[in-house]
């Protein structure tokens, strides 16, 4: 079985080596797909590369947003004939070990998707509220009710990953994901893992703002 | 004598009309579109010109001043514009992304590539 660990990557230059390190050590394939960034990230990861020859990577000549960062690092690994796809966030805030945790059910064929769902507990409130306000908006809009619909740490068999079909560009992937899920009806499986938070990985990510303009991007498709 | 308001939308009027012709020659917009926007702008020139002109579509209509008919319709207008610009805009973006993906694709890098690469090189060198 090819593991493939996608890292959607967009100015993490201070983050994206340690990752690329974790993953290689453990003896993973990975692709990253540098999104545009601006800062040293596409140098870093090349130089990785070449250094180790371990690992591909894809550059966005311009920014197009993490969703459409996951779709060109699936079609990526597809090409190098994966077998479990794994997405994984470049700002160091997954533990390496629990990519183990999401592709465990995929080997054992117990699922097709398998989604890491952090703590909502553990999670700082500012994160906590947001999370909690995606997934029911994503239960609203794709009917399906999920632990953690925002998650960074997902890992797909071929299966999943040539059926689903991926449109958004931004953060509203990981709602459109889970809806692909249903639509498709694949398995899915939810493990919990852990998360780490740090000034750096608090800035990215999800929060209010972002929330809104998936809202907003999810009642126009409504009407489209 | 004519109110500061006509004058304004008759400069504004011819303006555009221009600015129309120019964009069509530059091929920066289709003859339909440039005729479309003409026939805009010339009938804001027109109703600036004579207000009261627009008297028998409040008759027709029921609205009570011609004006504000015209200001309604115009105004609809503008939303669909901004509706077909934003469908349009999010068609650019999508066909953006899967040419930025094409080619990030067709120039990945990696341990792979670089085994290819030599292996070109190589057969090159036999050649």
């Amino acid at each position: 079985m090819r593991t493939f660990v996608v890292v959607p990557a967009y100015n993490e230059e201070k983050t994206i080596e340690k990752v690329l390190h974790d993953l290689s050590t453990m003896g993973f394939e990975f692709v990253v797909v540098d999104d545009g960034s601006m800062d040293g990230t596409n140098d870093i990861v090349k130089k990785f590369i070449e250094e180790n020859n371990h690992g591909f990577i894809c550059r966005h000549l311009l920014n197009r947003g993490l969703g459409a960062a996951i779709k060109t690092g699936i079609e990526a690994s597809l090409e190098e004939d994966a077998d479990v796809i794994v997405t994984f966030d470049a700002d160091g805030q997954h533990d390496p070990n629990d990519i183990y945790t999401v592709i465990n059910p995929i080997i054992n064929q117990e699922a097709d998707v398998c989604i890491g769902t952090r703590d909502f507990d553990d999670m700082p409130r500012s994160k906590k509220y947001g999370n909690s306000v995606m997934n029911l908006i994503t239960m609203i809009f794709y009917g399906i009710k999920v632990g953690d619909s925002q998650s960074g740490l997902r890992a797909f068999n071929k299966k999943a990953a040539k059926a689903m079909i991926i449109n958004a560009r931004d953060y509203g992937v990981s709602s459109e994901i889970i809806g692909e899920i249903k639509r498709h009806n694949l398995e899915l499986k939810e493990v919990p893992m852990k998360t780490i938070y740090t000034d750096y990985t608090m800035k990215k990510g999800t929060n209010l703002f972002e929330g809104l303009k998936i809202l907003s991007k999810l009642i126009f498709k409504l009407f489209k | 004598m004519l109110m500061i308001y006509q004058v304004i939308a008759i400069i504004l009027g011819i303006f555009a009309i221009i600015l129309s012709i120019l964009r069509f020659r530059d091929g920066k917009m289709s003859l339909g579109m440039m005729f479309v926007w003409i026939l805009i702008w010339l009938g804001v020139i027109l109703i600036a010109i004579d207000p009261n002109s627009t008297n028998f579509l409040a008759v027709y209509t029921g609205i009570g001043r011609g004006l504000d008919f015209v200001l309604i319709i115009g105004l609809l207008l503008c939303f669909y514009l901004i509706f077909k610009m934003y469908n349009k805009i999010e068609t650019v973006e999508e066909e953006l992304t899967d040419l930025v993906r094409e080619l990030a694709l067709t120039r990945k890098m990696g341990e792979d590539t670089k085994k290819q690469d030599k292996t070109k090189s190589h057969s090159d060198e036999q050649i």
